[in-house]
């Protein structure tokens, strides 16, 4: 295959920007979703030099709806200058958020509804909230709708009663586990499927053994995530911005916090299961850790971008969104490539470079052979031979989510722009960028090298 | 024409103020005369209540004609004049029927007092209405009644507030103070007034006469037993804020002393009035009252100017604003910009620098919200507004960059040139320099006609004045933009013509390089500091400027001075001294003349400053008026030859606005040009003369020729 003929509605990227990706509860913890998504974007005008009067529209993926933000997008473009006549609003598909904002953009645009779209997502999983438990705000609502003295007197011992039981209850139970008066961890609850009730990480307790994955094999993909991040740093500081941290201005982040070059095997050995106890693999060493962090993107029609003297990197050739069982969410990429590849007219062999989000190390793995699989295709995608080999030396050629850290609404919007900025350094033609969903699907973008 | 429009509605007259061909209402002698015979019909009708309001949209009154004010000369003739104006409103106040004001818009001065003659007043909370007593601000005090009648409605403490700082409150505030009764959006004023008459009608249409009452123990003492305690204090704290240089806020402080609790009945009504309209008088024909409203002109000039004579030329919109440099200047320019809603992109060479100005905004702000000035939403709007880079990311969109880095001819030209290149060629670009040749420098730029100075002072956050530079190309259109530019970020812009140091720094040259003689001479630091702020007025003295403005830039453009004008300039060989301990550096080192705190709070005198400049424990040889007279008449020496000669600028006006918003030159003296000639140039042209030769001070204060032109002709700078 080759590349398809320039038309004036195809759909280019013109830019990409995104914060570095901080581990949660380190350097960006205090810095709020919006105020991320606001630095990208802020920086992906000023780079581009963008009218910003010319934006048809803001679309921003996100998953934690901050209560003081829910449109972030809106929050996020005004803040950035956008101006008040300009349409924004949040997208949210989990972990593909970001690369659902992307769809969308390139829907709007192929079908010459828009020209200029600004496609993002920002997360800080820091900041998602512990939130009371009903048997505690049951409580509180008797007390705002009491009439009398005595009414008021008995809520408000109730309350007093519960906030005791409640500090029992965190003394006495595991961190994690639920319980009447605990408040519920937001961020817990969404990484648990809603549907069957499996953990993510329980998910890839399920893909690693009926993949056959060890606990090494994980751990060295884990390793190496980390040491190829590390090791292209310089590359990844090209599609980074900085992050200036009020409110002293001390501190100035400029590189991911994540990726560690001194990570070891013997290290990672170290680290407990976290599921299954007694037979699991799955640790905090082989998973993404949960991360702050935002990325932007500046997509336009073709003829809009020549019209304006840019030079666009990469051309969207294609998307796709597919579902599979909720507890094997992790394959989801095997199952939506295939479908992007098929409406980009495209081979898996034609893909110079492949970004497959390392949510867990066991997850890619379980990708990587059922990408490979002509029984996986027939019995599970309905197609007569296998989608196609990933091999490692294009896989996540500069590290992966294990290192670089996984902001749930941003993650899409990462994957393509390291991905398009690869092939730009390493004149790569195709590239393939996809990720497994929370709730069991996959989503996929195939991009052209415009250079 | 008539300014008023009477109209009758449902029992209510309507007079309405509608001063034809003006965008403001105004309480001239013509409208007074036509208020004053409705007023009399008004007496004897049958109407149940009369309503006062205006048909301007964004103006109640304005207040009363300060022309007028300003033109009369004569005792008898002010007397006349305040007694006419109290007679009408007392007539208001003894109309039978009760009256209401419908405020939307400015509403101050005379347009307050106005007010206060009614018993129920209503504002609206659109932006525009204000309500206030400004009087004070210009030397004078409220003189129709107002210092009478405001206490006796807000109470002492709150009309103490208001009239002897001159202030002017918004709506929320005024009904806080009990100054307005209810506040409604505009568009309801006239429906929800209407429901207000009909109750007062229906009620027995009574009149009110609001007296003011106090709530708790504190403050019912405060108004009645214990009222000494605040007077004392407001005169206390108005000394402290005036250093007795200004004496109508403390006459106003009297009449309501005299006055307060004691206005009620006709026979002490008139005796209170009196006590205003004496005190009135005395202040209205004093110089400082002249002089203030001088100022208040030339800040209306100012409003109204474009900064070029042709009216075509139209001001270019800036939207977004760049900053060069994102050190003390740098930053204090993109917190001005940012606040007024402008875009700002700064540019410095490493995130540390950047870090910088970002604080510095970013504290100043913090502030204003713990102050409540802003709201939280407010500050992440004003913070969000300044981005920076280390690159020209972002230049493009730009409509004006201002260039603050280091003052290096060679470097700026380079940066300019390499600037122009990252900009759209429509994009001004903009000096701040402070000493550099705006010429010059435009020869960086590929096309000169887009560059000027915009010379701003520091601390850039509050000192009003820039200059702007009209280089040998400078286009009238960028001129006209940075003009506007400047008043949008809030500043008094002035245009100067490119020469060492421009107006402002070129004048107070000679001033500081004075004292450093006064210095060497035996006076003291403090004593030489204080009688020019006490005895003359300045906000601070010369030893505390130089530590503000850091010795080192001092003494490197008394150099530059000394090369542009060898024959006047002459540097003390105690200020050459300075240059050795580079920890001595003024401010900005926490050491100067004086000690300063790690917050940069001035503390006492160093006192080994003198042995460190091989100088003799002070003897003070001279006194005060020596200290003041050498400084302030170097200055007007060379400010002869600025505006004779070399024409910096064109008119005296731009002289005495841009020593006052500049410097802070005390704006009672009216500015330096209405300074000497209150003294006279023929003063001091014989003062210099003397120090030149007494004091051995040869060229450097001797009489200009210009001076000496204007001492034998009599010619004043304003004639």
């Amino acid at each position: 295959m080759s590349s398809s003929a320039k038309t004036s509605r195809d759909v280019v990227i013109v830019e990409g920007v995104r914060t570095p990706f901080a581990k949660a509860g380190t350097k960006l913890k205090t810095v709020h979703a919006a105020k991320l998504g606001q630095i990208a974007l802020k920086e992906l005008i000023a780079k581009t030099n963008l009218d910003v009067n010319l934006v048809d529209e803001v679309i921003i993926g996100n998953t934690g709806s901050p209560s003081d933000a829910v449109n972030i997008s809106r929050v996020i473009a005004l803040n950035s200058g956008i101006p008040q006549k300009t349409s924004a609003y949040t997208v949210h598909r989990n972990c593909a958020s970001a690369l659902e904002s992307i769809s969308n953009g390139y829907e709007k645009i192929k079908s010459g509804t828009m020209d200029v779209v600004i496609a993002g997502g920002t997360e800080n999983m820091s900041q998602m909230p512990l939130i009371m438990p009903s048997a505690i705000t049951s409580i509180i609502e008797r007390l705002g709708t009491a009439k009398t003295a005595g009414q008021r007197i008995s809520a408000l011992w109730d309350w007093l009663m519960a906030d005791l039981k409640q500090i029992k209850e965190m003394v006495t139970t595991p961190p994690m586990a639920r319980s009447k008066y605990k408040p519920i961890i937001a961020i817990v609850e969404g990484l648990t499927d809603p549907f069957v009730g499996i953990n993510m990480m329980g998910t890839a307790e399920i893909l690693a053994k009926e993949w056959g994955l060890t606990r090494e094999m994980q751990d060295r993909f884990a390793l190496n995530s980390h040491l190829k991040a590390f090791a292209a740093r310089a590359k990844l500081a090209e599609e980074m911005i900085s992050v200036y941290l009020e409110p002293d201005f001390k501190e100035v982040i400029s590189e991911d916090i994540g990726p560690r070059g001194e990570q070891t095997m013997e290290a990672l050995a170290k680290l407990k299961p976290m599921v299954d106890k007694l037979t699991g693999t799955i640790t905090a060493g082989n998973a993404c850790p949960i991360t702050d962090g935002a990325a932007m993107m500046l997509i336009m029609s073709r003829e809009k971008a020549e019209a304006l003297g840019y030079k666009p990197v990469a051309k969207i050739r294609g998307y796709a969104f597919a579902g599979l069982e909720p507890e094997r969410m992790g394959l989801g990429p095997v199952y939506s490539t295939p479908i992007a590849l098929k409406r980009a007219g495209l081979t898996m062999k034609d893909m110079g470079r492949v970004e497959l989000n390392e949510a867990f190390a066991a997850q890619v793995m379980s990708c990587q052979r059922a990408f490979d699989s002509d029984q996986f295709a027939k019995e599970k995608l309905g197609l007569s031979s296998k989608v196609g080999e990933v091999r490692d030396e294009i896989l996540n050629v500069n590290g992966g989510a294990i290192a670089l850290g996984h902001p749930v609404g941003a993650t899409g919007t990462r994957l393509v722009l390291t991905l398009m900025k690869e092939m730009r350094r390493s004149n790569i033609e195709f590239g393939l960028a996809t990720l497994c969903i929370g709730g069991g699907q996959g989503g996929a973008m195939i991009i052209e090298n415009e250079g | 024409m008539s300014a008023l429009q009477i109209t009758e509605k449902n029992n209510t007259t309507y007079i309405t103020f509608d001063l034809p061909n003006e965008k403001v209402n105004k309480l001239s002698t013509s409208v007074m005369k036509e208020l004053k015979s409705t007023l009399e019909k008004l007496k004897t009708s049958n109407t149940k209540m009369v309503v006062f309001k205006s048909a301007k949209p964004k103006i109640f009154i304005a207040g009363a004609d300060i022309e007028e004010i300003n033109a009369l000369k004569a005792e008898a003739d002010v007397n006349y004049a305040v007694s006419e104006g109290q007679n009408i409103f007392n007539m208001i106040e003894d109309l039978p029927m009760p009256t209401m004001a419908l405020i939307n818009g400015a509403c101050v001065g005379g347009g307050c007092e106005l007010i206060l003659a009614c018993d129920y007043r209503i504002a609206t909370d659109d932006s525009s209405t204000r309500i206030g007593l400004p009087e004070t601000q210009l030397g004078i005090l409220p003189g129709f009644g107002g210092c009478v009648r405001l206490p006796r409605v807000v109470g002492l403490q709150a009309a103490l507030d208001v009239i002897l700082a001159g202030k002017i409150l918004n709506s929320k505030k005024a009904q806080k103070i009990g100054l307005v009764d209810s506040v409604v959006h505009p568009n309801l004023l006239e429906s929800f007034s209407e429901k207000e008459i009909q109750k007062i009608i229906s009620g027995g249409a009574k009149k009110r006469y609001k007296i003011f009452k106090a709530r708790g123990l504190v403050g019912v003492l405060l108004e009645g037993p214990l009222k000494s305690v605040v007077f004392s204090k407001a005169k206390s704290a108005t000394l402290k804020a005036t250093k007795g240089h200004y004496p109508a806020p403390l006459a106003a402080l009297e009449v309501i002393k005299k006055t307060y609790g004691q206005t009620d009945g006709q026979v002490n009504r008139e005796k209170a009035l009196k006590i205003e309209r004496d005190y009135f008088t005395t202040c209205a024909l004093t110089d400082i009252s002249k002089n203030l409203i001088h100022v208040f002109y030339l800040t209306e000039m100012v409003k109204k100017s474009s900064g070029v004579v042709n009216k075509d030329v139209k001001a270019k919109s800036v939207q977004n604003l760049g900053v060069l440099g994102a050190g003390t200047m740098g930053g204090g320019i993109a917190y001005v910009a940012a606040d007024k809603g402008i875009g700002v992109r700064v540019k410095d060479i490493s995130h540390e620098a950047n870090t910088k100005a970002l604080k510095h905004a970013y504290d100043l702000w913090k502030k204003l919200v713990k102050k409540k000035v802003i709201d939280s939403y407010q500050f992440s709007q004003k913070t969000s507004l300044v981005s920076t880079g280390l690159d020209f990311s972002g230049f493009k969109n730009l409509d004006l960059t201002i260039e603050a880095i280091v003052e290096d001819m060679g470097i700026k030209q380079k940066v300019i040139a390499e600037t122009a290149k990252h900009m759209r060629a429509d994009a001004i670009i903009a000096t701040n320099t402070s000493s550099l040749s705006v010429t010059e420098m435009s020869k960086g730029h590929p096309r000169p006609e887009f560059f000027a100075g915009m010379h701003f002072f520091s601390p850039v956050h509050k000192m009003p004045l820039v200059e702007v530079i009209r280089g040998e190309k400078t286009s009238d259109e960028t001129i006209a933009t940075v003009f506007e530019l400047s008043k949008k970020m809030g500043k008094m812009p002035v245009v100067v013509k490119d020469g060492p140091g421009f107006l402002v720094n070129r004048l107070l040259l000679p001033y500081m390089a004075e004292a450093a003689f006064l210095l060497a001479e035996g006076m003291d630091i403090k004593t030489v500091d204080r009688a020019y702020v006490y005895d003359f007025g300045m906000p601070m003295g010369p030893f505390e400027l130089m530590d503000s403005v850091g010795l080192d830039v001092c003494l490197k453009v008394l150099k530059i001075f000394k090369k542009a004008f060898p024959e006047r300039v002459q540097i003390s060989e105690a200020m050459e001294k300075l240059e050795s301990n580079k920890k001595r550096l003024g401010q900005k080192t926490n050491l100067g003349f004086y000690k300063y705190d790690q917050s940069g709070r001035k503390l006492d005198v160093d006192e080994t400053v003198y042995a460190e400049l091989g100088l003799k424990n002070p003897t003070n040889p001279y006194d005060s008026k020596e200290c003041v007279e050498r400084g302030v008449f170097a200055m007007i020496n060379e400010c002869c030859i600025a505006l004779d000669t070399d024409k910096i600028v064109d008119t005296p006006n731009e002289v005495d606005l841009a020593m006052i918003m500049g410097t802070g030159f005390p704006p009672f003296r009216g500015g330096l040009t209405k300074y000497a000639d209150h003294v006279g140039a023929k003063y001091v042209s014989e003062r210099l003369t003397h120090y030149a030769e007494a004091r051995s001070a040869g060229g450097r204060l001797s009489p200009s020729s210009q001076l000496k032109a204007r001492a034998n002709s009599g010619k004043t700078f304003y004639s």
